[in-house]
């Protein structure tokens, strides 16, 4: 071949293979724009572009189009106060467990500090995945870690000490194993699924290689503050006993919960080093009850004080009660057994896979809660009380710590409800009395100060009901004593005096009785047994408990714990059994049993699952229901496919696409569902809008042109509203009347508000008024920020302390959940924004959260999950989110006993539902969803039925258009929508003459011209080929 | 086939049609895991990177007798075929992806998710060596 050849070929070459890049490129630019449609949603959230507006022309006053105000005038006011309430939550939030009066540190003491335990350097201020802590710099609400809120508060710490923690990093640091790799955290972390709990505390050994004189430096700082921590996560859970502990380590830890022996050295290290003057305080940094009996038992310890996750302002509140700033006033939301796996509810706590599973359907594994409704305190106070008063074979070696007898003190560290302060007060019960007929329980308690500093006290009230043989009979359980209501003090300067009221809902003391006849002559209600109640206060259930037993003539010589004070218990006698005040609910609802098939005994027949009862703890104690093959009858609900879309009904009784002239934000504030323009307006949406909105209402509503709804935006909680920057979606234009307009330049349009104290320290506050306060600060937050919607409320209860996501619930407790929840969401519900309880429900664990089946008796979810939930539904919340899990057989979203007969009817529920997040669309079961009443799964696509119908093959408007019952459920929940985004800030700036426009996004633009340009590049290249070509063959 | 007068062309065509089929044979199990198996297969996604490897195929072929014009225009179809093969790959995927990188993340997710991974990164790869050996003839002169 000639050289001229040679060359030509060699340009041919060039030519081709640079038009197979432009080609290449053009492909993925034409093939992108196709993407960029089915994505759009999500990359306008990522990219905080905004692919249509709602653009509204008004001559008059634009101010009046803002229904809500914030109590703000600036971003920088908001972030303080977001800040201070952090700082405040952290302050009524922390419990102090054990004092010999070490507690509060003098001035002086403040500043020989030595900060022990690599937690203390390192610690867990919010969750992993699931509310993790945003921190902030360069904002007006910068977040703080320990050491930070210390120094800034004017501690000195031992900075030796801080160096060497510093060194010893690699040692500490946390490993979780994702595709591809590993990754690292520099704290402790909780086990993924599946994992164990690795100890990373430093061992004394450790620390003195990495600086042999540290302990010397001790005698200089001798307050020693000991953090030990034990993290919590979305995803992740801990597994019971030593099960739950990396067997590599031989650190004689008997639970992930428990301690290790480098934490007890480390311990013991700084009890052999305090000397005279010096102090050992442990700092727990958990939302997991802790097994730290040990350290209640070790004099050496001097304090004990229970944090939570602080969120980024709460050690603020830690730094300022450990110098006395702020007097502790928290309790414990949860209860702290010796040993967590002797509880009950633990013999049924993790992966029992089907041995017939099915992945395909999602078919992986099912829980049978055999406990009944005795978690926590429920079971421990309970179990107490009757191995006092001698019945039901309580102290009965089942279930006990040292395997011979069960015996409270050997059961339990410290009980639910309980918490110190740094003064003392006196309650006295004045009054109680019950009303039936306003279904009341109503209090006055008088709290006086005994102490000499000012301080807050909690008010804690509960109720002893009977257990009578007729409930021994019907199957009907009942706590020795259960929280009915609580209340706070104001801060009592010493020597004063408060009389607090306590005005309680009786459906807290009822119980549910599926054997019950109803006033609709079904089986199910709510009864309140013949017999005598006890009423009584008192810090903590245990001490309610002493009072009720000394109420009935019991003493510490019957094996009490304590004496109780029978002054405080006031008694009400029922002389009959009453099946008839609780029959109907608040919304006038005849209450029947509606969650029968949560029992797996109604499938599997009756003797399958024993469930717990008092009447005998060791006959009933729960064996592990494990290697289980569901039913041929179970399985063909298991497989989600439980509709099928038929051609039923009138399908033209269903009105769609009317033009009534009627836009969603005429309906601005109509909070009357029955207004006859709500039936106006919804005639108007179109079929196609139903069925697309319904598929894909993933991380926003989307614009719905046929009645000018606007795009609404959802955000993940609960430790603040977190899931974009403040600034994302906040107004900048001036002229659009808008009062909470900011400046491009604001600098904390970068907030992150991922910054407050977990849920858990919220519970512990025991204060309505505290979680009311983070509710109008969310409430706040939205007007700023407009966001709208905030799945922030996490209402499942902490039925095992093994659940690592317990940190995004408040409690152990159905009332004191239920109590905090409604506060929360009316707080947010005064400034229009959306705050979603989640996830209805029984979401209680988070192994193979898709898919387990999750089994118990009616009276156990409705008196303890459900019970979180319903006031705060029954006080008018208006967004929801459902389930991973499956409510028996049936997948959360699709259980009509759960999602229709007790949330939209008895309970009266009005507002939107999403699903939580299920991509898996035989999961996602739509077509049942939408019959139960789910308004939107969490799916995102393109908003073409092309796009929906692809997900869901069934979910074709030739399909759907003709089975009425399917039509009429869509534009139901479409309304139900709609009337939630009506009465929240979502409508704020909107008028009658709104309409949606369509915005060309800089990505849009940017498609189209390298769409553009490479394809000329492609042109030009192919053409210099031919050239080329044409050159050699010349 | 002389293998003496192979180029650089013909062993990077012959690799991306390797990787091209080890991404289709990934995507193949990965269809058929628990975590996946409800999405189906994607036929574009199997259509892309079948036609690919034969135009990859009848390359090779057809250029051990000499380099007619026509056969330039495969490489460059190969390419194109590959890289919307891997987009389309993508975006089936990309939402569990997403879903077990965060909310459903365990060992069994994460095997699943390995497959789909494979796929990916068998697509991509063989796109890119393609592009690359589209710059090369598969014989010496």
């Amino acid at each position: 071949m000639s050289k001229n050849t040679k060359g030509g070929r060699a340009a041919m070459r060039l030519w081709r293979g640079l038009t197979t890049v432009t080609a290449v490129l053009l492909a993925i630019a034409l093939v992108g724009q196709v993407l960029v449609e089915g994505f759009r949603t999500d990359i306008d959230k990522f990219l905080g572009t905004q692919s249509s507006m709602i653009v509204t022309d008004e001559s008059g006053d634009k101010q009046d189009l803002y229904t809500y105000k914030s109590d703000y005038s600036s971003t920088k006011e908001l972030l303080d106060a977001i800040e201070d309430l952090g700082e405040r939550m952290n302050e009524e939030g922390t419990v102090l467990l054990k004092n010999n009066g070490a507690l509060p540190l003098t001035a002086d003491e403040t500043q020989k500090v030595s900060l022990l335990g690599f937690s203390s350097y390192y610690p867990v201020m919010g969750g992993d995945m699931g509310s993790s802590l945003n921190e902030n710099h360069g904002t007006d609400a910068d977040t703080v870690d320990f050491v930070q809120a210390l120094t800034a508060k004017g501690y000195k710490i031992n900075t030796t000490l801080q160096d060497l923690y510093k060194s010893l990093e690699s040692v500490f640091t946390t490993e979780i194993e994702s595709w591809g790799g590993t990754i690292t955290y520099t704290r402790i972390t909780a086990p993924s699924i599946g994992g164990v709990f690795s100890s990373k505390e430093p061992s004394q050994d450790a620390m003195t290689s990495a600086n042999a004189g540290w302990k010397d430096t001790l005698n200089d700082y001798p307050v020693m503050i000991v953090t030990l921590a034990r993290a919590a996560g979305e995803n992740r859970s801990y597994m019971p006993g030593a099960a739950g502990v990396d067997p590599e380590q031989k650190l004689n830890q008997t639970d992930p919960l428990g301690l290790s022996d480098d934490e007890r050295d480390l311990i013991q290290a700084a009890i052999d080093a305090k000397g005279a003057n010096g102090k050992v305080i442990v700092v727990l940094n958990n939302s997991s009850a802790m097994e730290i009996d040990e350290l209640k038992h070790n004099d050496g310890v001097d304090a004990i004080l229970e944090i939570g996750l602080p969120g980024g302002y709460g050690f603020y509140g830690v730094a300022d009660v450990l110098s006395g700033a702020a007097n502790p006033s928290g309790h414990l939301a949860d209860t702290y057994a010796v040993v967590n796996a002797n509880s009950p509810a633990a013999q049924n706590y993790g992966n029992y896979a089907w041995t017939n599973g099915n992945p395909e359907v999602s078919m992986n594994s099912a829980l049978v809660e055999a406990e009944n409704i005795y978690i926590g305190y429920k079971y421990y106070e309970t179990r107490y009380m009757d191995t006092v008063l001698g019945q039901g074979n309580a102290s009965n070696a089942i279930g006990s710590a040292d395997g011979v007898a069960w015996s409270y003190d050997n059961e339990v560290s410290y009980p639910f409800g309980f918490g110190l302060s740094y003064t003392t007060f006196t309650q006295t019960l004045d009054s109680l009395t019950v009303d039936l007929a306003a279904k009341t329980v109503t209090a006055q308690v008088t709290v006086t100060n005994t102490g000499d500093v000012a301080g807050k006290d909690v008010v804690e009230l509960y109720v002893s009901t009977p257990y009578t043989d007729y409930d021994k009979q019907h199957g009907v359980e009942k706590a020795g004593v259960q929280l009915l209501d609580y209340a706070k003090t104001g801060e009592l300067a010493p020597g004063a005096s408060e009389q607090v009221t306590i005005v309680a809902d009786v459906q807290n003391m009822a119980s549910w009785d599926s054997t019950a006849d109803n006033a609709i002559g079904t089986k199910g209600n709510y009864i309140l047994d013949a017999g005598d109640y006890y009423f009584t206060i008192g810090n903590g259930a245990h001490e309610a408990a002493n009072n009720v037993l000394a109420a009935q003539g019991k003493t510490a010589s019957d094996g009490m714990t304590a004496e109780g004070v029978a002054a405080n218990v006031k008694t009400w006698s029922l002389s009959a059994l009453d099946d008839t005040t609780l029959a109907y609910t608040k919304t006038g609802v005849a209450v029947e049993n509606h969650l029968a098939d949560m029992d797996l005994n109604y499938w599997m027949g009756e003797g399958t699952v024993t469930y717990l009862s008092r009447s005998d703890w060791a006959g009933t104690w729960p064996k592990t229901y494990m290697d289980m093959t569901a039913t041929a009858e179970m399985v063909d609900v298991l497989d989600n496919d439980n509709y099928t879309i038929t051609a039923n009904g009138n399908p033209g009784s269903v009105t769609f696409g009317a033009k009534n002239g009627v836009t969603l934000a005429d309906l601005k504030g109509v909070s009357d569902i029955e207004d006859e323009r709500w039936g106006m307006l919804m005639d108007q949406i179109l079929l196609e809008d139903c069925m697309i909105r319904t598929g894909f209402g993933g991380t926003s509503t989307k614009a719905i042109e046929s009645i000018m709804s606007p795009e609404v935006i959802q955000n993940d909680g609960p430790n603040g509203i977190y899931s974009y920057p403040l600034g994302q979606y906040a107004n900048t234009d001036a002229s659009s009347g808008d009062p909470c307009v900011v400046s491009p330049d604001d600098p904390n349009l970068a907030y992150h508000f991922g910054t407050m104290s977990n849920e858990t320290v919220i519970a512990q506050t025991f204060s309505k008024e505290m979680a009311k306060e983070y509710g109008e600060i969310c409430g706040n937050y939205s007007l700023w920020a407009n966001l709208t919607i905030y799945w922030g409320c996490g209402t499942n209860l902490h039925r095992l302390p093994y659940n690592a996501r317990n940190h995004e619930y408040y409690s152990e407790d159905a009332v004191l959940t239920a109590q905090q929840g409604t506060s929360f969401v009316q707080g947010g519900m005064k400034y229009g924004c959306l705050i979603a309880p989640k996830h209805l429900a029984f979401n209680d664990t988070e192994i193979n959260r898709t898919g387990v089946a999750v089994f118990m008796t009616e009276q156990q979810a409705r008196e303890n999950e459900l019970r979180g939930t319903q006031a705060i539904v029954e006080d008018g919340a208006l967004a929801l989110m459902t389930a991973f899990n499956r409510v028996g057989c049936l997948t959360a979203n699709s259980h009509t006993g759960l999602m229709i007969d007790i949330l939209r009817e008895e309970w009266g529920y009005k507002g939107l539902i999403s699903e939580d997040f299920i991509q898996s669309a035989n999961y996602a079961v739509l077509k049942e969803a939408v019959l139960n009443g789910v308004t939107m799964t969490c799916n995102t696509g393109e908003s073409t039925m092309a796009a929906v119908s692809e997900k869901w093959n069934y979910w074709t408007v030739d399909n759907v258009s003709k089975d009425e019952t399917l039509l009429a459920a869509l534009k139901q929940a479409m309304t139900w929508q709609n009337y939630a985004l009506a009465n929240s800030n979502a409508l704020d700036g909107l008028s009658s003459n709104s309409r949606l426009v369509s915005v060309r996004t800089w990505y849009d633009n940017l498609l189209t011209g390298l769409q553009v340009g490479f394809a000329v590049l492609t042109v030009a290249c192919a053409a210099m080929y031919v050239m080329s070509a044409k050159r050699k063959e010349n | 086939m002389d293998m003496k007068k192979q180029s650089v062309g013909f062993y990077t065509t012959a690799c991306s049609a390797i990787l091209a089929v080890v991404g289709l044979v990934a995507y193949l199990i990965n269809c058929g895991t628990d975590y996946f198996s409800n999405l189906g297969v994607n036929p574009a996604v199997v259509a892309c990177l079948v036609i690919a490897v034969v135009v990859q195929a009848v390359y090779l072929v057809v250029t051990q007798k000499g380099t007619p014009i026509w056969t330039d225009v495969l490489p460059v179809a190969a390419s194109v075929l590959l890289v919307v093969a891997t987009l389309l790959f993508v975006s089936v995927r990309i939402n569990g992806i997403a879903s077990i990188m965060t909310f459903e993340g365990n060992a069994k997710t994460m095997a699943d998710l390995t497959s789909a991974i494979v796929g990916i990164i068998g697509c991509l790869a063989a796109t890119v060596v393609s592009v690359a050996a589209s710059f090369f003839d598969t014989t010496k002169a």
